[in-house]
């Protein structure tokens, strides 16, 4: 049975209360589809993969089906350490949202801007914040968040998970699966 | 000032009286000429924010997608929406950081015009004599204002000029005012630079009154730690920013001969300044034959992320409270552990009775006896003495009457861990994310140690127990498992040197400027870390032992003195406190961030011959294009630190701050796809040349540690570098690059312009890359670079983005 990510839909620091417009908590199949479907996807990973090192391998398995990866901080090290940069990019969040926000950006590859960006393993606040800017400032690209937080700021998040990893590492497993099939 | 001599009449006019303000004609003793802006407006600088933000795109993160702030709201403005009045998400945003900028600078201002005033009364005018080896005194108020202070009574005109600035800025955040974000930002630089002309300002009058270090790169070691509090005396603290009471608790304690009877421990930068009197040139003679060195007698109780820590390890019996940084519940907090409370400033009253005309002693019997548990006294002469005669007749009736030990019980804490029911609501609220829960549920199975290693990380918020339904002190449960690190919290500090010295400005001015010395690192500001304190320590060393310049101040110096190497040894005790290279200085209060900033005016001013008066835009230029600057607020919290960062960006000095600091909601984001954002004049002829981003960003915000040392690695680099410069800041940029992410950095190569730039231990590697990833030509017979950089070495390049600094137009 699929993990239920809508549950616990609320700020994950509860005063992070921007406003009318707040994220919708979905299921890992429509989350998987959405990713499936886009067309210049990209995956932004943050430093909270070293306390849950696992996290590494579930990036380098969604990039191996294509979608490539931006490092942000050090992160880039565990990727070294797991041997896969195919297609990972090092670049701190803050400069990547500051790009992003710019539809004349032409992405990491140079190939162009990217349609759909999916944050996972960022500190709460800070990945907030930049969900907050591409929501006032570029609203052409999907905000999604398989993290373990519900993301207020995101289009699509799951809610919160950050108190059962078992569950979190499934609902992943499935956006994973999604993604591959 | 000329005397002016001579009598006139006023015929035919009776009850006439005259009151003459100030005598403007003055002798003039200051050689160079007035620059094209003294006192700049509003609108003076314009042109120059317009250029920063030009090349450093705004960046704003909205907190809060409405504006709630008149009756038509509230406003959504998500996206491209606009509110009743008209204004957009990015003007919105635009305000609120003009706002917050506002309330930094005025903060600091106005705990300068108190200054001002008190030392007035106190000590009379003194003259600004900052010794012998300090001839460019106030850099900032020159630079700003177009004048050389010689007597603490020439701040007034500046103090005036900042109030009317201020007041002119606030009135534009009003409804129906400014609509443009960038005239907001403009208008929020303009706010920050007067920021650092209050600091200025304000640490200038106490290190002339009080007989502060001036530039003293042995300033004396001092002790910090809440277990430095010797608990055999009477303990009070003096907690805030303004060091009028304090300092006469200090005195009042000289004066009686009490010092065997209380120990005076400061909290945030009332510790600095509190540590730094008596320690100057020896003038004013009312402090250097009275209290000679007495700031080595007080010690730093902490900075602000160990304020409720203190009173949850019971290490008070008395608190004075000043200014600026006072968490304000520390009423309530006091009052639970019988700690009577004195508000010694108008500006944080707390509620408390005015008792400023009052007898000492019936304010003293009235905290004493519990009657009342605090009071107002305004007079800084009279709180010290009651903060003293309190803190002494208090200590032993506190444990009378006082219902439990500060700490819990060892079955108390019991209970309080096995009431969790681990619903992590108090992990919902941690701001830096501390497992609560966990923590607790390893406490009551009797492993205290993640309590330990978590106690530096914990910023004491409190917010953990106030979202806890079973109500568990958390911060006391803290408390008892750390209690002997609390008593054992004992650490060394150098006090506060004050500015930089011309002479080390000379010293350091060409090798800052060739890029030899690979850049100055000023790590400032307060406690709320990402990550906990030993980050500020790291930061700094690592720091130091690549060669660069750091300076440090406020409580981010006092937290990097928590941590020894293995010789036992504080950073303060590892490294020499001058303005050098493999140095570290402990520049002082948050007032003193101003010396930091100055001291870039300096190296124009002192190594480069510029004209500073009046030359805002000049100094900047300068700086921007030629000093490998960088500013870090780790800890950041404050709308202070919001100005304070905002005036560096002004002044053409790029700062990185911690996650957290998108509370600020605004930054400065380089875009390096752009080249033509990285266009620059050559002085010499007037040509404008495309240059590599350097530095790349104004305002970063970083992750974690690792990112932040490597940005701060990166922007040091300069447009002027030299080869070896070049070669140096290289080394350190992949050298840290490698240590914390196992690669070299992607943009390595955009700093270099000639293969004498790159570092010897990846020459060879460097050059194959630059051929074959990079497309460089490469000469493998002369081990050259043919084709390939953005610029090409040019050793007389002097590039600028001022155009009245070319010096022949092409």
């Amino acid at each position: 049975m699929a993990v239920d990510t809508t549950k616990n839909a609320v700020p994950f620091e509860m005063a992070q209360i921007p406003g009318p417009e707040m994220a919708k908590a979905y299921n890992t199949a429509v989350i998987g589809a959405i990713l499936k479907k886009a067309k210049r996807p990209l995956l932004v990973v943050g430093a909270e993969l070293f306390e849950d090192p696992v996290m590494f391998d579930k990036a380098i398995e969604i990039g191996k089906t294509g979608v490539p990866i931006a490092a942000t901080a050090h992160t880039i090290k565990g990727f070294i350490e797991r041997g896969y940069t195919e297609n990972v990019h090092m670049i701190g969040l803050h400069p990547l949202t500051s790009y992003l926000r710019f539809k004349d950006w032409q992405g990491l590859d140079g190939k162009g801007q990217y349609d759909v960006v999916i944050f996972t393993g960022i500190f709460y606040k800070f990945a907030s914040a930049m969900f907050s800017t591409l929501k006032n400032f570029n609203r052409d690209i999907k905000r999604v968040s398989i993290d373990r937080y519900y993301h207020v700021n995101a289009d699509m998040t799951f809610g919160n998970l950050a108190f059962n990893p078992d569950q979190y590492h499934e609902a992943v497993d499935e956006v994973i699966a999604k993604l591959k099939a | 000032m000329e005397k002016m001599e001579g009598s006139f009449a006023v015929e035919d006019m009776q009850n006439v009286q005259i009151n003459i303000g100030a005598i403007v004609k003055e002798v003039e003793e200051w050689d160079q000429p007035m620059g094209p802006f003294p006192y700049p407006s509003i609108a003076t600088l314009r042109d120059w924010d317009f250029k920063i933000m030009q090349r450093y795109k705004i960046m704003y993160s909205p907190i809060c997608d409405r504006c709630t702030l008149c009756t038509y709201g509230p406003c959504d403005l998500t996206g491209d929406k606009r509110g009743a009045c008209g204004i957009d998400q990015a003007a919105q945003q635009g305000r609120i950081v003009l706002i917050a900028c506002l309330m930094g600078a005025t903060a600091h201002c106005a705990h300068g015009r108190h200054l001002y005033h008190w030392c007035l009364e106190k000590f009379g005018d003194l003259p600004i004599n900052m010794g012998d080896e300090i001839l460019v005194d106030a850099p900032i108020t020159r630079t700003i204002a177009g004048i050389k202070p010689k007597t603490l009574k020439d701040f007034g005109p500046v103090l005036s000029y900042f109030e009317e600035q201020v007041s002119q800025l606030l009135a534009c955040t009003h409804t129906g005012q400014e609509g443009n974000y960038m005239d907001f930002e403009s208008k929020a630089l303009h706010a920050s630079m007067l920021d650092h002309l209050g600091m200025e300002v304000s640490d200038i009058i106490q290190m002339i009154a009080y007989d502060m270090p001036r530039g003293d790169e042995n300033a004396p070691i001092v002790e910090c730690g809440m277990g430095t509090l010797d608990k055999s005396k009477a303990i009070l603290i003096t907690y805030g920013h303004n060091l009028a009471a304090s300092s006469e608790a200090m005195f009042y304690t000289e004066d009686n001969n009490l010092w065997d009877k209380v120990d005076i421990g400061g909290v945030c930068c009332t510790a600095h300044d509190n540590t730094r009197i008596g320690e100057g040139l020896g003038y004013p003679k009312e402090i250097s034959e009275k209290y000679k060195d007495i700031g080595t007698k007080a010690k730093v109780a902490g900075a602000i992320g160990w304020w409720r820590k203190m009173v949850r390890g019971d290490v008070m019996d008395c608190v004075m409270v000043d200014e600026q940084c006072v968490w304000t519940d520390a009423l309530a907090e006091c009052s639970k552990l019988k700690v009577p409370i004195i508000a010694t400033s108008e500006k944080i009253m707390l509620g408390l009775p005015d008792r400023t005309n009052d007898p000492v002693e019936e304010i003293v019997d009235d905290l004493v006896s519990f009657r009342m548990p605090g009071v107002a006294v305004l007079d800084p002469a009279k709180a010290g003495e009651v903060g003293v005669r309190t803190a002494i007749a208090v200590k032993p009736r506190r444990s009378e009457i006082r219902e439990a030990d500060p700490f819990l019980s060892e079955e108390d804490f019991k209970k309080y861990a096995e009431s969790c029911t681990y619903c992590h609501s108090c992990q919902f609220v941690c701001p830096p994310h501390i497992k609560i829960g966990d923590v607790v549920r390893a406490a009551a199975e009797g492993n205290y140690e993640p309590l330990s290693t978590t106690y530096e990380v914990c910023v004491g918020c409190r917010r953990c127990e106030q979202a806890c339904p079973q109500d568990i002190p958390i911060l006391s449960l803290y408390a008892f498992a750390n209690r002997d690190y609390i008593r054992n919290q004992k650490f060394k500090m150098r006090a506060g040197r004050g500015p930089v010295k011309d002479t080390e400005i000379r010293r350091v001015g060409a090798p800052i400027v060739l890029g030899t010395i690979p850049g100055i690192i000023a790590l400032v500001g307060c406690g709320n870390y990402p990550n906990g304190t030993k980050e500020a320590y790291d930061m700094a060393k690592e720091f130091v032992d690549r060669g660069f310049i750091v300076a440090a101040s406020g409580c981010m110096a006092m937290d990097m003195s928590l941590y020894t190497d293995e010789e036992g040894k504080t950073i303060w005790e590892q490294y020499p406190g001058a303005v050098d290279g493999r140095n570290i200085c402990n520049m002082g209060s948050c007032v003193a961030n101003a010396h930091i900033s100055g001291a870039t005016i300096k190296i124009a001013t002192i190594f480069a011959g510029r004209n500073e008066r009046a030359n805002f835009d000049d100094m900047a230029d300068y700086t921007l294009s030629k000093i490998g600057a960088c500013g870090v607020a780790w800890g950041a919290y404050s709308q202070k630190a919001a100005s304070i960062a905002t005036g560096c960006n002004r002044m053409g000095i790029p700062v990185v701050v911690q996650p957290h600091s998108v509370m600020y909601r605004r930054s400065y984001v380089g875009r390096t796809d752009k080249k033509e954002d990285w266009e620059i004049i050559d002085a010499r002829d007037g040509s404008k040349v495309y240059c590599e981003p350097a530095p790349e960003h104004m305002l970063y915000i970083a992750e974690t540690k690792e990112e932040a040392m490597l940005m701060m690695a990166k922007l040091c680099f300069r447009p002027s570098d030299n080869s070896q410069g070049r070669m140096i800041k290289l080394t350190h940029y992949c050298d840290i690059s490698m240590k914390y992410f196992g690669c070299m950095p992607p943009d390595w190569h955009v700093y270099v312009r000639h293969a004498s730039d790159l570092p010897l231990k990846w020459k060879e590697d460097m050059m194959k890359e630059l051929e074959a990833k990079h497309g460089w030509e490469i000469d493998w017979k002369r081990k050259a670079i043919v084709s390939g950089p953005i610029r090409k070495m040019d050793v007389s390049f002097d590039p600028t983005n001022i155009e009245r600094k070319i010096r022949v137009k092409k």
